[in-house]
């Protein structure tokens, strides 16, 4: 009997195999569907029969990478520095192209860290005129990205970037803004402790507007104050070059996603390292699943325990002396939580329309040559 | 050895605040046992999201076990948040006010934890579980199949890999 099941199994594998449809952008036949940011890059029969064998298992949505390496891989090629990195971004390229694959759609990149500014003037002029050169070329590539619904969003405190650099980069956001199909998040002028510090400075912004109070604040609130608040938390972090820290990446989003350290030179990033980080991955899945649920029925609890404070503080302060029934004081804080909901909902929106007018406005002083 | 290496351990239970008591009465346990009528020299402090009530005596030989839990984690940037805005209501401080470092010498204020140079991360779990997320953007993570029955040989490894980390600090 156990031989018959294997049988099946192993029909039903095959031909789940053979006949797969790809998850990811169906190229349509005849039109140019070349962009510079996501390779063309067909899986070979191997690498088709080790995906479906992978996607049998839960499979991460959202990707993190931090792209560590290039200097190192051009010192060993015995190429220049900036060869490094442009081959970096190549490979940057091919490795979009094969997470879509894999079926998954959204990716965050580590581009550019805040403390990289720190490196030689020819270096970093060498990696702003490759972000000017990789910007400018997406840019005319909209009925592509458009085809393909590739949503691009930019992190990070893009008013340290010259001035032309940021008008490429928000016209570019907002060019792709509406598109839904796969999401690239590029950090640049990027660190988590500044993301994490101007979300507690929306947050007060918020306060100063009179739109949300301070027992407001709340983990959950933080979150969707950050950079990345129009993304789940990713759900895998890799990390190349063989460094085993996290260099100030996405700090508060990671902490309960996988981590994996892999030894391999961001340009020589393969396929199969990309299926063992996912293998990785699926081996954490349920401790981490566990982990995660644990932590959000923490967060609830919480928020539950701070909504009933202030309501005990509201009624003290309302107090006419009467002590309150159970079902009047469960109402209160039903009200309460309603209220409070609206007001973080209000404060949010304004939040995401401040941003979005940083972007318009920049986008429309650009002048794409 | 142990004078060389003096610094910051800390632990961290994923779970729940009642196993950080027992782990607490484990380790004053095994101080006791194990280090015998040194172990006064070595101060254990149990953190659990509250505040430093008495500032210890660090010297350069002196080892300080800090007993963590999740909720020093997100939950202590969450409070130094709460307490900015609080500021910002009172008109004390304005939004424009706050960067990261002022985030940063606040989050100091209430609990003193050095950013750990090195984190040991026992078990097959590949995550940092929400351990000090602010505290560990450059800290070095060396995973260890496992806390039980741990070897010098197997911590002086750990050490050795630490030591040869290149930190190039975004240079």
């Amino acid at each position: 009997m156990l031989r018959g099941f294997a049988l099946v199994a192993a029909v039903a594998f095959l031909c789940r195999h053979f006949l797969s449809e790809e998850e990811d952008v169906i190229l349509q036949p005849g039109k140019s569907t070349v962009m510079s940011w996501i390779r063309e890059r067909e899986l070979s029969f191997i690498e088709r029969l080790t995906a479906n064998i992978l996607k049998a298992g839960p499979m991460p949505k959202h990707v993190a990478f931090i792209m560590d390496g290039n200097r190192r891989f051009a010192q060993k090629a015995h190429v220049q520095r900036q060869e490094g990195h442009s081959q970096g971004f190549e490979k940057l390229a091919e490795t979009l192209r094969l997470c879509l694959n894999l079926g998954i759609h959204e990716v965050t990149v580590y581009a550019f860290s805040i403390e990289n500014f720190k490196r030689s003037k020819e270096e970093v002029d060498g990696l702003m005129e490759l972000a000017r050169q990789k910007f400018s070329r997406l840019l005319t590539e909209h009925e592509n990205l458009e085809r393909h619904g590739v949503c691009i969003r930019v992190l990070g405190d893009l008013t340290l970037l010259p001035i032309d650099l940021q008008q490429l980069i928000a016209k570019a956001v907002v060019a792709t803004k509406a598109h839904n199909k796969c999401f690239l998040n590029v950090c640049f002028a990027y660190t988590s402790r500044h993301e994490i510090a101007n979300a507690v400075k929306e947050m007060a912004w918020g306060v100063e507007q009179g739109l949300i109070k301070p027992s407001d604040v709340s983990e959950v609130l933080l979150g969707e104050c950050l950079y990345s608040s129009n993304s789940p938390n990713p759900d895998l972090l890799i990390r190349t070059s063989g460094e085993v820290r996290l260099s100030d990446f996405l700090l508060w989003q990671t902490s309960y996603s996988c981590l994996v350290f892999q030894s391999v030179l961001w340009p020589e990033y393969s396929f199969w390292n990309l299926c063992e980080a996912v293998l990785q991955y699926q081996l954490s899945y349920r401790s981490l699943q566990k982990a995660g649920d644990l932590h959000r029925e923490g967060q609830a609890l919480q928020q539950m325990e701070a909504d009933r404070c202030c309501v005990a503080e509201l009624l003290q302060h309302r107090g006419n002396g009467k002590p309150m029934d159970a079902q009047s004081r469960q109402k209160e804080l039903l009200n309460y939580t309603a209220s409070r909901e609206e007001r973080v909902h209000c404060f949010l929106n304004a939040l995401q329309h401040k941003r979005d007018t940083v972007f318009s406005d920049l986008s429309s002083q650009a002048v794409v040559a | 050895m142990d004078e060389e290496y003096g610094g910051f351990l800390s632990e961290t239970i994923v779970s729940n605040g009642r196993n950080n008591s027992r782990l607490m009465e484990g380790i004053l346990k095994q101080q006791q046992e194990l280090l015998g009528m040194d172990s006064s020299k070595y101060s254990v402090e149990f953190m659990k999201n509250g505040t430093d009530k008495q500032e210890h005596q660090v010297l350069s030989c002196q080892s300080v076990v800090k007993v963590l839990s999740p909720d020093d984690g997100r939950l202590s940037i969450v409070q130094a948040a709460q307490q900015l805005c609080r500021a910002v209501e009172l008109k004390e401080k304005t939004s424009k006010d706050i960067n990261v470092t002022v985030l940063d010498s606040l989050l100091r204020e209430s609990k003193n934890i050095p950013d750990p140079d090195l984190v040991l991360k026992f078990g097959p779990v590949e995550s940092t579980l929400g351990f000090l997320p602010w505290h560990i953007r450059l800290t070095e993570i060396i995973s260890m199949p496992s806390h039980v029955d741990v070897s010098y040989d197997d911590l002086f490894g750990a050490l050795q890999r630490y030591a040869m980390c290149d930190q190039r600090l975004g240079k």
